[in-house]
């Protein structure tokens, strides 16, 4: 009874693996197909959309541009979203409970609202669509996720580390500085790959803040709208390649230094 | 060790020192550092302040400020407006969702559809996480999970492309079933709710999945271990035990699933047909066009939200319930 | 050291919402001195450390150090250092980064800092560790650096919150010894707190003894332990047989009572109770002595042996005194005496100086 369960849900969990790789796998496989017409079967097979691909100015210049906004917002809300934790995390103090609700209020807004409420504020603001919006969206957007993931870690600091720190001699900033932040890192870098990963990915909120300039996720939409084809898919195959292996990375990088720091 | 005297009289002689210092005795003992540090640290409540300043303004007017703006917009008959142009309260804003039926469909499909997928989602979610959390060695549970989590590394719009190549007419899905004589003539996945459905699933799959596995990876296997000596079938165990005890992860996770469900604009515009119009179309739709249909989708947005929160409320106080009445 | 107290505790009280820690304590510590608080958890002493710290401001009262007023200092401010419960390394730095710490935010120079760290390191035996982090070394090593970072910057006051807590039976007494040693040697004040009354007896120059909040008797080990104050003192040092009789008045130096017919004497440390009150004395269990006929003591009774229970060095045996309700004494002997003593009638007694009477 209990073998038949396991080797059931085992089954499940093989089968949920596929529902999430296949569909990725068969865009990479496609993106190798000797052919303008996508779909299947591929009889032949080429590199020509990837070649293509990486001598369109028009897409470098995209993913680059995508890059930036995602470097600049992380850098936003990984000081913001940090503060933010170390205030929450400190002590406690009348209206806790409505701070912690604001700062996760962006990450439950559903998308499309999220988005046309920035819009509306960024034109409030006096801020042009455009790169300037698009950061500064990303980087609201992104907040709660470095605050939850530093409280988290932060949660886990002995109160005796700071103790200890002040009682030698370090004021408040100092021991923040020595102490805190460089127990912080492993949480902060994960957070910020996290931000990295969301930036580059997001699509709604760079869609209604950009200007003429698409982001990578609004070019390969604007592509779609017009017909597939297989340059797209070698663009989402190397924009897929790129966030997985930075993603594994982070991953892996955070669980190395979560164990050292152990005492 | 003798009694150092010298060592204590450095302390009151901070930049007394004579040779070279490390970095952070040459800061504490830096006049303009000691100064800023006095003003900040005179005292818990000026620490207090000073740290919870910056957030606080922060989160009013970046966080709430957005919010709050989009609910003032939607209130008024005309925005953007001209420099010194009128610009007046109104409801008309609402009024015109309720009074035009065109808008009622894609509003309670958006909701339904939201509600099915979410369902859907936490059907095949809560086996994957079972397994891991119960079937699975600890290490082997890390590796496991990390493999479901590379696919969600990668972006929306690009798995709604995948999904498009899986489900289209001459997609993976009606090539395997030809070959195998199922079908003559491929089946019209795509542009459809299925279509939809399986998209919509793919993307939220995660923040159902890591909810689960935490209240499930909470759960000591010993509970169901007495259960079993009590002599509870498998069936019985899972439906008086672990069910109940992971009811505040289902709650999280359908909470999450069907806020981010309702909020999809892309998937359903490449995904979906005519007859799967959302509502986020439906609000992207004025403002799209130039000139002053903006204080519609400000209201839009508001009902389509203000709806979300409220199904989302009423089912978690119905979960809560739910667990009340299991433990009493 | 001038002749005023290097701590002088004024009055101080804290409260944590409705639960009072500490209750109007006024104390004065010496130049010198190895002062333990004991006591059991919630009793204060962690408060009063906490306070001595910088770490909790008193709600009421001044704490004065060294001549001058710390009450509202904060903790970098005082020239007072800790060794913490759980020692507080900081993970990310070696065990010279660590100990430099607060010689490097006094301000010393590279030189000054190399010479003091040398100096401290090979007086706790800690130089063949310097570029270890605290993660690679033992429990009894931690607590030596966690020592040398508090002893490193010469602090006027040293608190040391259980620190062999976290220590293996067998290495606790070893670090006991030490720890009593290089107090002498540094001349430093310290300031202990412990749970564990055979620490602080083996350590102390002189015990607080704390109980909700406040003082229940303070004076060196060997006063605590054969005199207490109170019943509360005795029960929570060591073992004792206390006997609940009726005061009833004094003799000379001795205090009078009486114990199911049978006159006692002992004396008062806390202060002579009222004639007729009823009243607990304390006599320890090494202070029985067995006899086969009536000695020349204040105080005898006769019993019948009923238990052994061998400890190896010593016996403990408890004797069912004859003409009581059952009441039973325990008593220490070496382990020939508690065989020789035999099943008959015997007659035990103690002095009056063995007995305190004490205050509820």
């Amino acid at each position: 009874m209990n073998r038949g369960n396991r080797i059931a849900l085992a089954c499940v969990y093989w089968a949920f693996v596929l529902y999430v790789f296949v569909p990725l796998i068969l865009m990479i496989l496609m993106g190798f197909k000797d052919s303008k017409f996508i779909g299947f079967p591929i009889r032949s097979w080429t590199l020509d959309w990837y070649t293509g691909v990486f001598s369109d100015a028009e897409v470098l210049y995209t993913f680059g541009y995508s890059v930036v906004i995602a470097v600049l917002s992380t850098l936003i809300s990984v000081i913001v979203g940090t503060w933010i934790a170390v205030l929450l995390e400190g002590r406690r103090f009348w209206g806790r409970a409505v701070t912690f609700g604001l700062m996760v209020l962006p990450a439950l807004v559903p998308g499309i609202i999220s988005a046309i409420a920035f819009r509306i504020y960024a034109r409030w603001l006096g801020i042009e669509p455009g790169m300037g919006a698009i950061v500064w969206a990303h980087a609201v957007h992104n907040v709660p996720f470095v605050s939850l993931v530093v409280m988290a870690r932060l949660s886990t600091l002995p109160k005796s580390q700071i103790e200890a720190a002040r009682d030698l001699g370090a004021d408040p900033l100092i021991a923040f500085l020595r102490i805190t932040l460089p127990y912080l890192v492993p949480a902060i870098l994960g957070a910020s790959v996290f931000c990295l990963l969301l930036s580059f990915d997001d699509f709604v909120r760079s869609f209604f803040l950009g200007g003429y300039e698409p982001t990578l996720p609004v070019l390969i939409f604007a592509m779609l709208r017009s017909g597939m084809s297989p340059e797209i898919n070698a663009i989402a195959t190397v924009a897929l390649v790129l966030t997985a292996a930075i993603g594994i990375w982070a991953e892996r990088f955070t669980r190395r230094t979560n164990k050292e720091s152990q005492i | 060790m003798t009694y150092d005297a010298s060592v204590r009289k450095d302390s009151d002689g901070l930049s007394r020192a004579t040779g070279d210092r490390p970095f952070w005795g040459r800061l504490a003992g830096w006049g303009p550092y000691r100064a800023f540090a006095a003003l900040v640290t005179a005292s818990p409540r000026r620490q207090f302040v000073i740290l919870a300043t910056f957030p606080i303004l922060w989160l009013l007017t970046q966080h709430l400020g957005p919010m709050l703006q989009m609910l003032r917009v939607s209130l008024v008959d005309a925005y953007p407006v001209a420099q010194d142009a009128p610009q007046a309260f109104t409801f008309d804003n609402y009024l015109r969702f309720f009074g035009d039926r065109i808008f009622w469909m894609p509003f309670f499909r958006t909701l339904t559809f939201a509600a099915v997928f979410t369902f859907c989602t936490l059907i095949i979610t809560y086996p994957v996480a079972y397994f891991l959390a119960r079937h699975v060695s600890r290490r082997n549970q890390m590796l496991m999970l990390l493999l479901l989590l590379i696919p969600f590394w990668v972006g929306e719009i690009v798995r709604t492309y995948a999904i498009m190549i899986l489900l289209g007419n001459t997609g993976a899905v009606n090539l395997v079933l030809k070959w195998f004589g199922f079908i003559d003539r491929p089946i019209p996945f795509m542009y459809t709710s299925f279509s939809m459905g399986i998209g919509i699933v793919y993307l939220t799959a995660l923040y159902m999945l890591l909810p689960l596995y935490s209240a499930l990876e909470k759960l000591p296997k010993s509970y169901n271990e007495a259960a079993a000596d009590l002599g509870a079938g498998a069936w019985t165990r899972f439906r008086r035990v672990t069910l109940p005890l992971t009811l505040e992860g289902i709650s999280s996770g359908c909470t999450l699933v069907f806020l981010i469900s309702t909020g999809f604009y892309a998937t359903p515009v490449l995904l979906g047909g005519p007859s799967t119009t959302v509502f986020a179309e439906t609000i992207a739709g004025f403002f799209h066009v130039a000139g002053d249909e903006w204080p519609t989708g400000a209201a839009f947005a508001v009902i389509m939200f203000v709806a979300a929160l409220l199904i989302t409320g009423v089912f978690q106080r119905l979960m809560k319930a739910l667990r009340k009445g299991d433990t009493a | 050291m001038s002749a005023s107290p290097l701590v002088h505790i004024d009055g101080i009280s804290k409260r944590f919402g409705d639960a009072v820690a500490l209750e109007h304590l006024s104390l004065d510590i010496a130049q010198g001195e190895f002062v333990t608080f004991l006591g059991p958890s919630g009793c204060g002493k962690s408060t009063t450390l906490r306070i001595l710290g910088g770490f909790e401001r008193p709600d009421t009262g001044r704490v004065i150090l060294d001549g001058e007023d710390v009450t509202m200092q904060p903790p970098e401010k005082r020239h007072v250092n800790m060794v913490f419960q759980d020692y507080a390394l900081f993970p990310h730095m070696t065990v010279r980064q660590n100990i430099s710490f607060a010689l490097e935010l006094k301000g010393m120079d590279k030189t000054g800092i190399a010479r003091r760290l040398d100096e401290i390191m090979s007086f706790l035996e800690l130089d063949a560790y310097g570029d270890r982090y605290p993660g690679q070394l033992s429990g009894g090593q931690r607590q030596r650096v966690a020592l040398a970072r508090a002893l490193a910057p010469d602090p006027a006051l040293l608190l040391l919150d259980e620190p062999l807590g976290a220590l293996d039976a067998k290495l606790r007494g070893q670090v006991q010894r030490e720890l009593k040693s290089i107090q002498r040697q540094t001349h430093k004040t310290f300031f202990f707190v412990t749970h564990d009354q055979e620490e602080a007896l083996t350590m102390s120059d002189r015990i607080v003894v704390m109980n909700h909040g406040r003082v229940e008797q303070d004076g060196t080990p060997e006063e605590l332990y054969f005199h207490p104050a109170s019943r509360f003192v005795a029960e929570f040092i060591g073992e004792t047989n206390l006997l609940s009789g009726k005061m009833r008045g004094v003799e000379g130096e001795a205090v009078v009572m009486e114990w199911f017919g049978q006159t006692l004497r002992g004396h008062a440390p806390s202060g002579v109770p009222a004639e007729g009150a009823p009243i607990t004395a304390s006599v320890r269990l090494e202070k029985l002595g067995f006899h086969s006929s009536r000695p020349d003591l204040p105080n005898a009774v006769q019993g019948r042996v009923i238990n052994r229970t061998f400890l190896g060095s010593r016996m403990a045996v408890d004797l069912l005194v004859e003409q009581t309700d059952g009441a039973k004494l325990r008593a220490f002997v070496d382990a020939e005496t508690g065989q020789a003593i035999g099943d008959d009638l015997v007659w035990a007694a103690w002095d009056s100086d063995s007995m305190a009477v004490l205050r509820d």
